[in-house]
């Protein structure tokens, strides 16, 4: 992330030689992306009737309906509320770890901490969200423990509603916010914070005026993964939140799936990517703004 | 301290100087500094010299605040700083790399120190204009930190540095960064602005050069210790040892022991002969017995071409006086004004010398051989307790 670099030319060959390593990814990235993109697209422009049976011609009614209609627009800025949300929620959280990281007392404990750090994403998201199911039910974990304890007398409705979604979201995505954070902090010399400090400024001062602003491309970075990761995930929110939540990648995977309303799935699909594309381009735009003024 | 010299009213404090009370530095087993006692005195430049790891950025970082002495205390003016942190001690720090924060312009660099005390703006604005003058940058506050050369980085630095009119300025290797040429006019500006304003300077730097042409008076710092403090002047004339006599300047280190003549030392070691060895007169009245190490300092000695030597009849004594002796070439180097000879001496060993280039119409060539010579005060003694390696 670090900005300033001057990019190295390759002579001709070598630029020949490039590309002929990077042919594998690019023909599987044709072949499963690209394609595919370009078929879902054709799809989208499709017209149904009302059996769901594809009318020949193309055209836009797809999309009038997408953003004509209250619930799938609700459902649209649902989810990108709720995406941004995880992901300022995310950077909040991921500063004191990444934090922790950077200022291990030793290698040894840095290496641990990035197992540790890491080692969720071994198990599979659709785990990770049962062991959320385990913890908030009815008769779960939370409110057995609650209950034993004499605090509450009926158990506490926690799953089946948005914060219960934006609490696992935070769990399972933490760790793509803490990573580039800690490369953000990790770049830091150590002798701007005493620069600072030799100019009169206090630990908490030289955090909000050096540390915190410096530290701006790794928030962004990590802000923009989280942000696309929540946008686009669909087994979290429906076995937590269950089917009846406005996010749109519930909506999609009904229409596609249970309702088999292709056409309409595709305009659902495009319109949250379109959405999604614009916020990550945005949040892009400022983290190169910031880092041309800073770097150049 | 009623006779500030002009300028230092502008910087709005009066300088302190600085005492080092017994500072001792451990990193686990490691003895960074040995027990260093220093008073470095107000308005004056002092330098702390030294090869890499001698202690000289851990000492510098102890008056800065950044590391807590094992033992010891450090003093600013009268006050006891060891106990606080570096953002309570008033000090001014140039950093190696400069240290500028990135993401503000100039003038928000210069006017970081400003704010954190909460300066009115109008004041601010004030104060960095006035010290962007003085190091020469008007017109500059607007730009980022990346849009400078590294010299202006630098004196962005030291504004930067001198807004917080601090007591005592610590400059940690700043033009070990800048190219040569900017480097010897970093040097002069930074004298001259030292100068002006009077403040209290420590410079760490490992180029003698640059400690010798900078300062007031040096600290040499070699393993951990102060080797010996004094002006430049006295350092290079007077080495209090060995360490300080190799580490400024170039030196030829001759160990010689007395002889009948009062005065008169021959050297030993690789200097001796079969009796043909080098005769050093000294300005000693010597009563001594044991060998001394001499300093000669390669300038000082004059090299002129000779006839070769007659061969050496078996049986016939060899005519030597002090001071006086004769080699061949055995390498030169031309660097312009000045030229480095190294010469084998007919009665063995080598003597560096440095001539200067006006001194030949022709140079010497390898294996020419020359007579040299020198006067007697350029035969420094080294004192006899310092024989101890520190």
């Amino acid at each position: 992330m670090s900005g300033g670099t001057t990019r190295a030319r390759l002579p001709a060959s070598g630029r020949g030689f490039a590309w002929l390593l990077l042919s594998p990814t690019l023909l599987f990235l044709i072949a499963f992306l690209v394609v595919p993109g370009i078929l879902l697209a054709g799809l989208s422009l499709r017209n149904v009737d009302s059996m769901l049976n594809l009318q020949p011609g193309y055209g836009l009614s797809q999309y009038i309906l997408v953003f004509g209609s209250t619930t799938y627009a609700n459902a649209l800025f649902t989810t990108l509320w709720v995406s941004l949300g995880t992901a300022l929620l995310c950077v909040l959280l991921a500063y004191p770890a990444a934090w922790l990281l950077v200022n291990a007392p030793t290698r040894t404990v840095r290496t641990v901490l990035y197992v540790l750090l890491v080692s969720p994403l071994l198990t599979s998201v659709v785990i990770r969200t049962f062991a959320w199911i385990v913890l908030l039910a009815q008769n779960g974990l939370i409110n057995d423990a609650l209950r034993n304890l004499g605090l509450i007398d009926a158990p506490l409705r926690m799953l089946w509603n948005m914060n219960a979604v934006i609490i696992a979201y935070v769990q399972v995505m933490l760790p793509f916010a803490v990573l580039p954070l800690a490369t953000s902090l990790g770049e830091i010399p150590q002798s701007l914070s005493r620069a600072s400090m030799s100019l009169g400024a206090g630990r908490v001062h030289t955090f909000f005026h050096v540390t915190l602003p410096l530290t701006l491309p790794g928030m962004l970075t990590g802000a923009i993964i989280v942000f696309a990761l929540a946008a686009g995930s669909y087994i979290t929110p429906l076995l937590i939140g269950g089917r009846l939540q406005p996010l749109l990648p519930i909506t999609i995977y009904q229409q596609a799936v249970q309702i088999a309303n292709l056409p309409l799935a595709a305009a659902l699909s495009f319109s949250l990517l379109l959405i999604t594309g614009i916020v990550v381009f945005l949040l892009g735009a400022v983290l190169k703004r910031w880092e041309k003024r800073t770097y150049g | 301290m009623s006779s500030q010299p002009k300028g230092a009213a502008a910087l709005g404090a009066a300088p302190a100087g600085i005492r080092i009370d017994g500072v001792v530095q451990r990193f686990g087993d490691h003895l960074a500094l040995a027990g260093v006692d220093l008073d470095i005195r107000a308005g004056e430049f002092f330098s702390l010299l030294g090869p890499s790891g001698c202690g000289k950025t851990t000492l510098l970082n102890i008056i800065a605040g950044f590391l807590d002495p094992s033992e010891g205390s450090v003093y600013v003016g009268d006050r006891d700083v060891t106990a606080l942190p570096p953002y309570r001690r008033d000090i001014g720090m140039v950093f190696q790399n400069y240290a500028l924060f990135p993401h503000l312009d100039v003038a928000g660099n210069v006017a970081y120190g400003l704010k954190v005390r909460k300066t009115p703006a109008a004041q601010i604005k004030k104060r960095v204009a006035e010290v962007l003058d003085l190091v020469q940058l008007p017109g500059y506050a607007s730009r980022m930190p990346h849009q400078l050369s590294g010299g202006q980085q630098q004196r962005v630095a030291i504004a930067r540095a001198l807004a917080i009119s601090p007591q005592v300025l610590l400059l940690d290797e700043p033009l070990s960064n800048l190219d040569a040429k900017l480097r010897k006019d970093m040097q002069s500006e930074l004298r001259s602005l030292q100068q002006r304003i009077g403040i209290t300077t420590v410079l760490v730097t490992h180029d003698q050069e640059e400690a010798l042409s900078l300062s007031d008076r040096i600290g040499i710092l070699g393993s951990g210790r102060l080797q010996q403090v004094g002006t430049p002047l006295e350092l290079y004339r007077k080495p209090a040892n060995r360490f300080v006599a190799e580490f400024i300047g170039q030196a030829n280190l001759i160990k010689a022991q007395p002889t009948s003549v009062a005065g008169v030392f021959e050297a030993v070691d690789r200097f001796e002969n079969e009796g043909q060895g080098l005769l050093l007169g000294t300005e000693l009245d010597i009563t001594a017995t044991q060998p001394l190490r001499f300093v000669l300092r390669p300038e000082r000695i004059r090299v002129v071409p000779a006839p070769p030597p007659e061969p050496r009849m078996a049986g016939r004594p060899v005519i030597r006086s002090p001071n006086r002796t004769g080699g061949t070439l055995r390498e030169l180097s031309y660097s312009g004004g000045s030229i480095r000879l190294v010469v084998d001496l007919f009665g063995g060993g080598q003597l560096i010398a440095q001539a200067e280039d006006a001194q030949f119409t022709e140079l010497p060539v390898v294996g020419q051989p020359l007579a040299l010579t020198w006067r007697i005060e350029d035969v420094v003694p080294l004192p006899a307790e310092e024989e101890v390696p520190a």
